[in-house]
């Protein structure tokens, strides 16, 4: 049964670092694009993602994901934990939020199964 | 492999490039911490890989692995430092 | 194994019109978050031309210097906004 967890971990593990330079490169083609041509394409605003993630290491974890992915910077921490304040540069609301939920949801999926 | 290496230099130090004029060019320091935490700490990953090849020893790959984790985890630290620290200022 | 002149040349030119751009947005500023921002910059450049620097010369020893630099400079960004934001909090309670 242990053994099952630990399989699935590793799994997640490795699908969640192949996420993360995925989303990496996807950043920094947009910053790059949005930087070279002489139009800036900004249209920033800020945003509050209730969280649903609870221990310090995966608040960790999302907020620094968060900072990572293309157009959104992680702020601030309101609350007492519940609402991340996040910065956004690209489209609208209901856009950001959605890619957040799935984000966490990774997040979550990770730390789902402890060790 | 020099081409490797070569190209793995010039990406990196064309992206720190990227992320200095950016920060002339936005317009409020939120979009400016955008372009210094993601462009830089990528740039200074692919000049750490096109240095740690060339160099090909153990030590080297060691120390390249320990900055790159340092970077990636101290990047968004910094930015969210500086950033709560002007929001804080800014709602008085 | 040698990399070609020329890269290494287009590499620090790259990198020193880097630190020229931040430079010049430390003098212009607009308040003193854009300036820590700016000196943030300035260390991940420093970083660069260290990497470069040791590639030129071909020491590996180099890279400890990378090390300590990302270190200090993380330290500082740190230290000096949470001193601003407990240095205004202060200014204001002696004010009202």
């Amino acid at each position: 049964m242990k053994l099952i967890g630990n399989l699935i971990k590793g799994i997640s593990f490795f699908r969640f670092i192949g996420f993360y330079i995925w989303k990496l490169i996807q950043a920094n083609a947009f910053i790059a694009y949005d930087i070279l041509t002489p139009k800036l394409y900004v249209n920033p605003g800020f945003v509050n993602l209730p969280l649903r993630v609870k221990s310090d290491f995966s608040v960790l974890l999302l907020s620094n994901l968060i900072s990572m992915t293309p157009g959104t910077l992680s702020i601030d921490i309101v609350e007492e934990r519940d609402e991340l304040l996040v910065h956004y540069l690209y489209g609208n609301e209901e856009k950001i939020v959605e890619e957040l939920e799935a984000i966490q949801e990774m997040v979550l999926k990770l730390v789902k199964y402890p060790v | 492999m020099e081409i490797i290496i070569s190209i793995l230099l010039l990406s990196g130090s064309f992206f720190i490039f990227l992320s200095a004029l950016g920060i002339i060019r936005f317009k409020d320091l939120y979009s400016r911490m955008h372009s210094t935490t993601k462009a830089s700490s990528f740039g200074l990953l692919l000049l750490l890989v096109g240095v740690s090849l060339f160099f090909n020893e153990l030590n080297v790959y060691v120390k390249t692995i320990l900055v790159v984790v340092f970077i990636y985890l101290t990047a968004p630290l910094a930015a969210h430092a500086i950033a709560k620290s002007y929001r804080e200022k800014d709602k008085e | 194994m040698a990399i070609n002149n020329i890269v290494l040349l287009l590499s620090f030119s790259f990198l020193i019109v880097a630190f020229i751009l931040a430079f010049v947005r430390l003098l212009l500023g607009q308040g003193i978050y854009n300036r820590i921002a700016a000196m943030d910059l300035i260390a991940s450049i420093v970083i660069g031309f260290v990497l470069v620097y040791a590639v030129f010369i071909q020491m590996g020893l180099y890279i400890d210097v990378a090390v300590i630099i990302s270190l200090v400079a993380f330290l500082g960004t740190v230290a000096v906004s949470i001193y601003l934001k407990n240095n205004t909090n202060k200014n204001d309670g002696d004010n009202h």
